[in-house]
């Protein structure tokens, strides 16, 4: 059962791109291409590049070279797209948010700009996993992506959770799942990359890899497609207790 | 092999503070209580962070006196802006709270406090910055005073919007006039 193009394997390759394109157009049809514009086109054009790659890999017709140059372009495409859905996520968080908005933005460069080196730096002291120039490369570039990918979102997360910002339910889904997603697969093409696993370890761990997007999908269709539940009315008060120590303060300001 | 570890490691913290954030999102979502506003003395947050008062201790002090008192004087401080800012986180739940069941006129002033309170928060984090800089280097200055304004400005938004959301109950900015 865990072995390559095995039934679940096909089902795990194939599923969740089917499902994520289905989720695209189910969102297009609602008219979510002007509030996530981004995450739209992700969700279209990621399972039509994945699943070219599928067939490329079941064609026996098909040359390696010719699937790991395939693979290369749809790494690139995905993992452009990836970081626009991040930064388009980044922009419905904080731009409600003027005073911190600026800040946001410089540290997300400047972190965004770290990360690029640190990853630079690691795909440079890795030794790769294959003796074939773009199979080893390939690796790394996923190894580079997913740490640029994770830092971003970790920065997200830890940077709203400082000011204590309340989340859409729709940022939030997507930045969930893609969290959950890309920490799974830095672990893996870590491993991959830098240590040269068995034939059979590498195909366990693609096994992990597909099952992690497929629980991403599901992360998004449940927090795009079932509805949140509507805030209680005037659920938070100003506590009147709070307001006369504030008053009390404010009094003795203008008694000074 | 210290690479793919030191990758994993990484990962997995990631992992953790993305499920962290997930489960007290959740657990806020359920239960709205929020720990109450501490009280601050404003006048006497103003007093230490004044520059002029910094000057007639330099003036007045010798030097190892002089950086002693403005070390306990800082950590003073540094104290009054971490209640400042838990204050400012506190505000920002509250005016979130507020822009997503009020009306016009309510959802303004939260948006109003949101914002000042956010500002208020990002001032203290850097002026907690320049204090503990400060207690290793007491002749830099604190540079602390943009707090205190926030604060006052927060005072402003905060009551405003009390009023708005509760208009039965009076709210007194003065007790003579």
């Amino acid at each position: 059962m865990l072995q390559a193009h095995s039934f679940l394997w096909n089902y795990l390759w194939v599923a969740p791109n089917l499902l994520v394109f289905a989720l695209g157009i189910l969102l297009w049809k609602r008219g979510f291409s002007r509030i996530l514009p981004l995450f739209l086109a992700f969700a279209i054009l990621t399972p039509i590049g994945d699943l070219a790659t599928f067939l490329a890999d079941v064609i026996p017709s098909v040359t390696p070279e010719t699937f790991w140059r395939l693979f290369w372009v749809e790494l690139l495409l995905e993992s452009m797209l990836k970081f626009l859905v991040i930064g388009e996520v980044f922009s419905r968080v904080f731009s409600p948010y003027p005073s911190i908005g600026r800040l946001g933005k410089v540290l997300v460069s400047g972190f965004g700009a770290v990360l690029v080196f640190v990853a630079a730096a690691m795909a440079g002291f890795a030794k790769g996993d294959s003796v074939i120039h773009i199979i080893a490369t390939a690796h790394l570039l996923e190894q580079t992506v997913f740490i640029i990918e994770s830092g971003l979102i970790i920065f997200l997360f830890v940077f709203a959770a400082y000011f204590h910002l309340s989340w859409d339910r729709l940022s939030f889904g997507i930045l969930f799942g893609l969290g959950i997603s890309s920490c799974e697969h830095l672990a893996t093409w870590a491993i991959i990359a830098n240590t040269s696993p068995s034939e059979h370890v590498r195909t366990l761990f693609a096994f992990l890899n597909m099952a992690a997007y497929h629980a991403a999908v599901l992360i998004w269709f449940y927090y795009l497609l079932v509805p949140g539940k509507a805030p209680k009315k005037s659920t938070i008060r100003l506590p009147e207790t709070n307001l006369a120590v504030w008053n009390r303060e404010v009094e003795r300001l203008l008694h000074q | 092999m210290t690479l793919a570890i030191f990758l994993v490691v990484f990962a997995v913290i990631t992992l953790f503070v993305i499920l962290r954030v997930t489960v007290s999102r959740s657990l806020r979502h359920r239960n709205a209580n929020l720990p109450g506003i501490e009280p601050l003395d404003v006048e006497a947050f103003r007093n230490l962070v004044n520059p002029l008062e910094n000057e007639y201790l330099h003036r007045r002090l010798s030097s190892a006196e002089f950086r002693r008192v403005q070390r306990e004087r800082l950590r003073a401080a540094a104290a009054y802006v971490r209640v400042a800012g838990r204050n400012a986180t506190v505000l920002v739940a509250i005016g979130q709270a507020a822009l997503a069941a009020g009306d016009d006129k309510t959802a303004e002033a939260a948006r109003q406090l949101v914002d000042n309170a956010l500002l208020l928060r990002r001032n203290t984090s850097f002026a907690l910055l320049r204090i503990n800089l400060a207690i290793a280097w007491p002749s830099l200055g604190s540079s602390a005073a943009p707090v205190v304004l926030g604060y006052e400005r927060l005072n402003g938004c905060a009551m405003l919007l009390g009023r708005l959301q509760n208009p039965a109950v009076p709210v007194r900015i003065s007790s003579a006039s």
